[in-house]
């Protein structure tokens, strides 16, 4: 999985998170659910959620909205079109205020 | 008022086990977060040990103190640890001479806010739960090897911080009446309890903090651990309401401390502890990173480490000293004082305290109350990563209060630490300066609003909460 945030660098509000999902053999992942979750690095700060739509197939877009500066931690929970689920983590650091 | 004359908080806390029955929770929690900080997500707000310590943990604590007293050392769970290994360990030193005073504690609080920026302590469960294991292993280890309550009184910087913040507090422990005091033959409140057929059995221990109840002063030094209480014979011990704040005014001989006036390391801690609170809140906004990056470029490194230290000894000793300089010279050369200006220096940094507090509350209070709620799914989801799912899915997303509604709240604890502060300056002055108590109150006054805008400005920013700014190093 492939990820992509704008705007660069990101900012507090909204951003778009771009993601672009193959399987092992490269073929793109079309049909597949995203959940999106974004944790602060600090604890007790309440976690944001968002939802992916495919814009074309194996491609993905979220708009997140980011409520503070900092470090951002995102686990993209996937649904597969067969009903496997998996989890991808990345990190959105130095989210400006 | 008398907490311990309540019927239910009265009736509990006098019992033999009180404490026993009040530390047991806590140490299954910190066992919990031991656990789950070494083993569980390593996502700090997915994980106990960072959830329970930097949010709830610190924001009870001050809220407790503020609004009662040191109840989280009566609660204290690494005490139950060193009492149980007590029963085995009979420590026969006494803590070297040396050391007897806060110089050591004071270095271990510094320690303990240099690491927790350093070390990004709030983002990491692992490193927090070895905090947690240091801290038991700590008091088991000092303990069991020197006599007397030697870890809380010279070592453990949260009692330090306690015994400072504490002095705000509305409740102290203390006699109830000193004319019984004055009849007593035994002083069981410092010397203990002894088995009337074998001298050598203790059954109930006096102060181990060598604080003599008829002559104790203020919450300093005190841990609430009611020793006192269980072993008066006249039941003459109880928690009794104060003004607060008023003992740092005050400059009487204290047991077990002495003057406030001729302790250095007392002062310091004091400092440390006001301009600590905005090192550590400053540690959580954006300027700091951009401070830190221009200090980086002009030393040539890219490391955290000297970075990180040049701003400790800049806030930490250097705008203290130049500040607190001033203030102690123009009381001396403006205010008309006689006193050296180390001595005024000593004097009157116990004013720093209630604006320190201040800004503790006002910091700790947001995380806790903002993340309010956050325990409830991190405890589902450690129970659950535990194999034991009694409590249902983590319902991540609970919030607390709203920021905005959360700063209202910080304002007003700075606002009652600045008043705090200005009314301990002034009371200092008006009782130590009989020629211009108002000119000697003034250098103070200012230094308190300093401290007090700075909070303002700090807490006016955005939050802004980085792991990784500069490399580790």
């Amino acid at each position: 999985m492939v990820h992509e945030i704008s705007p660069q660098p990101p900012r507090v509000g909204p951003v778009t998170i771009a993601l672009n999902i193959k399987d092992r053999s490269g073929a793109p992942v079309a049909g597949a659910r995203l959940n999106l979750e974004g944790n602060m690095s600090h604890a007790g700060m309440t976690p944001v959620f968002a939802e992916a739509s495919e814009t074309e197939p194996g491609h993905y877009r979220s708009m997140m909205e980011l409520s503070m500066a900092g470090d951002w931690h995102v686990t993209v929970h996937l649904t597969l079109p067969d009903g496997r689920r998996l989890d991808h983590e990345f990190e959105i650091r130095g989210v400006e205020p | 008022m008398d907490l311990l004359r309540l019927p239910l908080a009265g009736s509990l806390l006098t019992r033999r086990h009180a404490r026993t029955l009040l530390q047991l929770p806590l140490f299954v929690v910190s066992a919990a977060m031991i656990i789950h900080g070494l083993f569980g997500p390593q996502l700090a707000p997915r994980n106990l040990a960072t959830t329970l310590s930097w949010v709830h943990f610190r924001g009870a604590l001050v809220l407790v103190l503020l609004l009662a007293g040191n109840f989280f050392c009566l609660a204290c769970p690494f005490m139950l640890v060193r009492n149980l290994a007590r029963k085995f360990f009979h420590p026969v030193r006494n803590w070297p001479r040396r050391l007897r005073n806060k110089w050591l504690s004071v270095g271990l609080f510094v320690v303990m806010l240099f690491l927790y920026e350093w070390l990004d302590l709030w983002a990491s469960p692992w490193w927090t739960a070895w905090l947690i294991v240091a801290y038991f292993a700590g008091a088991l280890l000092i303990d069991s090897v020197f006599k007397h309550a030697t870890f809380c009184k010279f070592v453990c910087p949260i009692g330090q911080f306690n015994f400072v913040a504490a002095t705000v507090s509305p409740f102290e422990v203390a006699v109830r009446d000193h004319d019984v005091c004055d009849r007593c033959a035994t002083k069981d409140c410092i010397r203990g309890v002894r088995e009337p057929a074998a001298p050598l059995v203790s059954i109930q221990r006096g102060c181990e903090l060598a604080l003599f109840q008829p002559r104790k002063t203020g919450n300093v030094d005190c841990t609430f651990c009611l020793d006192c209480v269980q072993a008066c014979p006249h039941d003459n011990v109880g928690i009794i309401s104060r003004v607060p704040a008023m003992e740092l005014v005050s400059d009487p001989m204290r047991s077990g401390i002495g003057y406030f006036s001729r302790r250095r390391d007392l002062a310091v801690l004091a400092v440390v502890f006001g301009f600590g609170a905005l090192l550590n809140a400053f540690g959580m906004v954006s300027p700091v990173y951009a401070l830190e990056q221009w200090l980086a470029k002009l030393f040539h490194v890219n490391t955290e480490f000297p970075v990180l230290a040049s701003v400790f000894a800049f806030f930490l000793v250097l705008e203290p000293l130049l500040l607190i300089g001033v203030a102690s010279w123009l009381t001396r050369v403006w205010g008309g004082s006689k006193r050296p200006w180390l001595s005024l220096a000593v004097r009157y940094s116990y004013s720093l305290v209630p604006i320190g507090f201040g800004i503790w509350l006002a910091h700790y209070s947001f995380h806790f109350l903002t993340g309010l709620y956050t325990f409830i799914p991190v405890t589902q989801s450690a129970l659950t990563d535990f194999g034991w799912a009694i409590l249902g899915q983590p319902r991540w997303g609970l919030p607390g209060l709203a920021p905005n509604v959360v700063q209202l709240f910080e304002f007003g604890f700075i606002t009652l630490g600045l008043l705090g502060s200005l009314l301990v300056s002034y009371s200092i002055a008006v009782t130590e300066e009989l020629v211009h108590p108002v000119r000697a109150f003034i250098p103070w006054a200012t230094l308190a609003l300093l401290i007090a805008g700075a909070a303002f400005w700090l807490l006016s920013q955005p939050m802004d909460m980085r792991a990784v700014v500069l490399g580790s190093g």
